[in-house]
């Protein structure tokens, strides 16, 4: 009789674990009608051993235990296989293809990144990084620099004046001022902003160079060649071609106009270098011994050489920026593709 | 400048084809920068640098183009026929002043008829870019495209008296100019007289009454050479530049007019039915003088880093026709008469140099100490702000240095406006003329432009200088500012003034401000409420933040607030010391937390530092928790719970212990500052 209630009692808990699956309310609820410590079925079947036939009392009793430990242990399996699942349960469940949480980053303007990555390169090859005012004097922009009033050259770089000063048109005052406090050897590099009165899509009256500057005793055009062959592939990439071309400049002699093979095209000729395959990136020279003798270096004793470039121009080259003014808009979008 | 390329060719014996003759010349120094189909050839687009005027016409670069090559460079060639009235029964010349005209040559073409030039001479001038006018202008035009003498031609019968006079202009003469405008001569200004006035703007354009015209049966032919100096002044003065004028102004040849002279007036002849009287004038106060220049192959083949034949660099000088002498490793050469740039040994190694070319030149990395780079302390100033300003989330702009003068006027209600402004002189534009004291005008337009841009978000920074006029110098100082606008660095609700707050205070750190205090202010520029000066020891302004008042906000169209702030970069530390590390705590800390209920007129910074003050020597930090005003308080009054951290370097703390020390504090700060406990 008794053991035929242990049967049932089985049978419907298998029954009703299998409906409780790994819901683990309904596994708790579970526990609670079959091994609950005050109402559970389990706590009535022990209390009806002693209502049994002495007889009986024993079979039950040990048929009672297994039930028991089944119970248990199917409630132990139940529940864990139920917490295992709540993980995963619908309300807790990650979307793990949601976006992160934006942490704010800044971002620098494209022509500072071109300036510092420019100064690493010549930092790395023990050159100094140099500063200077921008509002000049006519000696450190123009005549030291074998630029003397009315000289045709002055045209070239339309000048604001600022009563007797002016604002610099390029960097090389720098070099002036630098070897006019420094002995040889001197290698520096000066980047900055630089003013032109002059203004179109290729022309913005505030733009940015960076100056190059090597004086010692011995130093050759082959040395001029060599420095600008290894900025340029540090600068661009190794495959790139260099390419010298006499220039003019009157604060270098001899001076040589830089040439790059054209980046975009890999000179097979296309809108950015005009069909030519090179793209005119630097200006570069031997220091004109006039400079030399306005600064007080012995022009017999010290060759050197000096070279130029626009930052802007490097970062509107690199990043395929196409209107030199748009850099200095003051348009956060365009600074924040450089993050 | 155009070169017609047949022209340039006819001008040599054995020149390579058009592809390496130009590849040559880019070379040696005269970028061919644009070949395009022309009438009849190639039209060549050479630049040629301002110090080469000899090369700026078609013999000049051919000249180059020989040596660059190995073509040979042939002479000029034409049949000059003179007649047998003498040039001085019909014509006279003088120079007045020789410093601005050294040599004036002339002749007389008698009896010409109206004609055109031939079409091969109109199409040469056409692709050189000049347009055929009548025979004798077009002559004129094309020995000057040919040798780079410029010419000019008069009516001889309008030239009153018969002669011409090379002298300076009186103050108050003018000229009608050829190209119809009347123009007000200064004294001083090169002009061609006559006998009753000023003809000619001598080097730059001729007058208007004396012209070539369909009546014209006597010419009276000019060709002179003009002082660089005295062209180049008076052009720009008169806001002229013309052929002659660009050429005149570089250097022309002061050998050259008798030889272009007679090659225009065979041409003209020839062209017009005319006939050449006989003989040149040439005025010439004093006779042109060569100069020699020295140099020793050694020192050329040292300072270009490649070893060179002595034989080469002869035949190069030879080649630039500088009659070349060696006398062991010696070179001599005679500068001739068209190079005007060739003045020192530094021209001449340049000449060999571009012969030699750089392409042959090996590239030879300089030997120098390996001392490490350093950079200039501005720099490391300048990109330790800006690294500041990037670490806690801005983007960087750049505006101009010069702005509105309007703007600028603003600027001296700024509290750290640096003194009075620098204008420019020639500004390209009125709202560009002045140079700025402040960079939050250029950066507050540019929020504006962000906005309008439909930018909700906008956090950016400028780090540049500002100028000011001090005493007599102009002075620069280093500046950092800051904008947010919308909800900023994208935290969530509307950026306030705590969030611009942590941006500076964490700038600030970054650039070693010395001990700051904020203290409120900064108007009209600031919001009343949410403004604040940033003041170092002794009340120096360093900066100022907070809320854009709304009267500065109308005047810079902004609609949505904006939080700006202001550094002066001066306050910076030279150099940020190393941090030294502090032995770890090996006990654990205990925290209490306690709220205060005080008046609002008493700041956070006056409580903190009493606090701090009275809190003894087991506090480790007393941070602010949370901060509340309104529901269940007196009017005027705040709570202000503040959590501290006790810690003592040999025991672990007992919370007893601990809350006796916050019971003491708590009696403390309710005697000295009357406050309450929540």
């Amino acid at each position: 009789m008794g053991l035929e209630r242990l049967k049932q009692a089985r049978a419907s808990f298998v029954a009703d674990l299998k409906d409780a699956g790994t819901d683990p309310a309904a596994v708790e609820k579970l526990r609670v009608d079959y091994a609950g410590r005050k109402s559970g079925l389990l706590l009535g079947l022990a209390a009806a051993l002693r209502e049994l036939p002495n007889e009986d009392k024993r079979d039950y009793g040990q048929a009672l235990n297994k039930l028991k430990k089944f119970v248990e242990k199917e409630l132990e399996q139940a529940k864990q296989s139920a917490v295992v699942t709540a993980d995963d349960s619908a309300a807790d469940r990650v979307d793990v293809t949601l976006p992160g949480l934006a942490l704010p980053r800044g971002a620098e303007h494209p022509v500072h990144l071109v300036r510092r990555r420019i100064e690493e390169i010549f930092l790395r090859m023990g050159y100094d990084v140099e500063s200077g005012p921008e509002i000049e004097d006519d000696w450190h922009n123009f005549e030291a620099l074998n630029i003397p009033p009315d000289h045709p050259a002055r045209d070239d770089q339309d000048t604001f004046y600022v009563g007797s000063n002016l604002l610099r048109t390029h960097t090389s005052p720098v070099q002036a001022r630098v070897m006019e406090r420094r002995k040889p050897p001197i290698r520096i590099v000066v980047p900055g902003r630089v003013y032109r009165r002059d203004s179109d899509l290729r022309h913005s009256p505030m733009f940015h160079q960076l100056e190059g500057l090597v004086v010692d005793e011995g130093i050759t055009v082959g040395n001029l060649k060599a420095t600008l062959e290894t900025f340029l592939h540090a600068l661009f990439s190794d495959d790139v071609q260099v390419r010298l071309r006499p220039g003019y400049f009157p604060f270098t002699e001899p001076s040589a106009e830089v040439d790059i093979s054209c980046i975009f095209c890999n000179m097979a000729g296309c809108g950015v270098c005009s069909g030519s395959g090179w793209i005119e990136i630097l200006g570069a020279g031997m220091v004109d011994p006039r400079v030399f003798e306005a600064v007080g270096i012995d022009p017999d004793r010290y060759t050197g050489f000096a070279f130029g470039l626009g930052l802007d121009r490097v970062a509107m080259l690199q990043y395929g920026i196409p209107d030199l003014r748009q850099l200095f808009a003051g348009d956060q979008r365009l600074t924040r593709q450089f993050e | 400048m155009k070169f017609d390329a047949a022209w340039l060719m006819d001008l040599l014996e054995g020149a390579p084809g058009a592809e390496e003759t130009t590849d040559r010349l880019t070379a040696c120094g005269f970028l061919v920068e644009l070949r395009e189909e022309g009438d009849g050839g190639e039209i060549w687009d050479v630049e040629v640098t301002t110090n080469r005027p000899d090369a700026m016409n078609h013999y000049g670069l051919a000249r180059e183009a020989a040596l660059a090559t190995g073509a040979k460079l042939k002479p000029v060639e034409f049949t000059l026929t003179e007649g047998d009235d003498p040039v001085a029964d019909f014509a006279a010349v003088e120079i007045a002043d020789p410093s601005m005209c050294t040599r004036f040559c002339a002749r007389v073409i008698r009896g010409v008829k109206p004609a055109s030039s031939p079409e091969w001479m109109q199409r040469r001038l056409l692709n050189s870019g000049v347009r055929p006018i009548s025979a004798i202008v077009d002559v004129t035009n094309y020995v000057l495209l040919e040798l780079g003498q410029p010419l000019h031609a008069y009516d001889l019968a309008k030239v009153r008296g018969a002669k011409l006079v090379a002298r300076r202009a009186e103050a108050g003469e003018t000229l009608v100019t050829l190209d119809g405008e009347t123009r007000k001569l200064e004294r001083g200004m090169p002009v061609i007289a006559d006998a009753e006035g000023v003809v000619g703007l001598g080097g730059i354009m001729g007058g208007a009454e004396s012209e070539i015209g369909d009546t014209t049966v006597d010419v009276l032919l000019e060709a002179a050479n003009f002082d660089a100096l005295t062209v180049r002044r008076a052009a720009r003065k008169l806001g002229m530049h013309t052929e002659a004028s660009h050429r005149f102004e570089r250097g022309a040849d002061p050998e050259l007019p008798p030889l272009a002279i007679d090659y225009a007036a065979a041409l003209i002849a020839e062209f017009t039915g005319g006939k050449v009287c006989s003989g040149r004038i040439d005025v010439r106060p004093r006779p042109w003088e060569s100069h020699e220049l020295r140099t020793t192959a050694a020192r050329v083949s040292a300072f270009m880093g490649l070893e060179t034949p002595v034989g080469r660099m002869l035949e190069i000088a030879a080649g630039l026709e500088l009659d070349p002498r060696t006398d062991g490793d010696a070179i001599t050469v005679t500068v001739p008469s068209f190079r005007v740039d060739l003045e020192r040994e530094a021209d001449l190694m340049e000449e060999f140099v571009r012969h030699v070319g750089f392409d042959a030149i090996p590239a030879q990395l300089p030997v120098l100490a390996s001392a490490p780079g350093c950079r200039n302390p501005n720099w490391e100033l300048v990109d330790r702000a800006r690294s500041a300003a990037v670490g806690v989330g801005l983007a960087e702009i750049i505006t101009w240095s010069f702005i509105d003068p309007a703007q600028d006027a603003e600027v001296e209600s700024l509290p750290l406006c640096p003194g009075e402004s620098v204008k420019l002189d020639n500004p390209l534009a009125s709202t560009q003329s002045t140079m700025r004291r402040s960079l939050l005008p250029g950066l507050l337009s540019a929020v504006r432009e962000n906005l309008n841009q439909g930018e909700r978000n906008v956090a950016v920074f400028e780090q540049g200088r500002v100028f000011w006029q001090a005493d007599e110098a102009p002075v620069e100082g280093e500046r950092l500012a800051v904008a947010l606008a919308g909800s900023g660095l994208g935290h969530q609700g509307v950026a306030g003034f705590a969030d611009l707050k942590g941006v500076v205070e964490g700038m600030i750190d970054e650039l070693g401000f010395p001990p700051v205090s904020w203290r409120r202010g900064g108007g009209p520029w600031l919001d009343e409420a949410q403004g604040a000066v940033i003041e170092a020891e002794g009340g120096r302004i360093v900066g100022c933040a907070g809320l854009l008042s709304q009267e500065a906000a109308q005047r810079w169209d902004l609609k949505t607030p904006v939080y700006a702030a202001e550094l002066d970069l001066a306050a910076a530390a030279e150099a940020i010391p190393l941090p030294k590390f502090v032995e770890l705590p090996r006990h654990p800390a205990v925290t209490a937390d306690m709220t205060i209920e005080h008046a609002t007129d008493l700041s956070y910074a006056e409580l903190d530092a009493v606090v701090r003050e009275l809190a003894g020597a087991l506090i480790e930090s007393i941070e602010l928790q949370t901060r509340f005003s309104g529901k269940g308080l007196p009017p005027g009054a705040v709570r202000t719970t503040l959590r501290f951290t006790y810690r003592a370097a040999d025991r672990s703390l007992t919370q007893n212990e601990v809350n006796e020390t916050q019971k003491t504090l708590r009696e403390n700060l309710s005697e000295r500052l009357g406050v309450a406990f929540g």
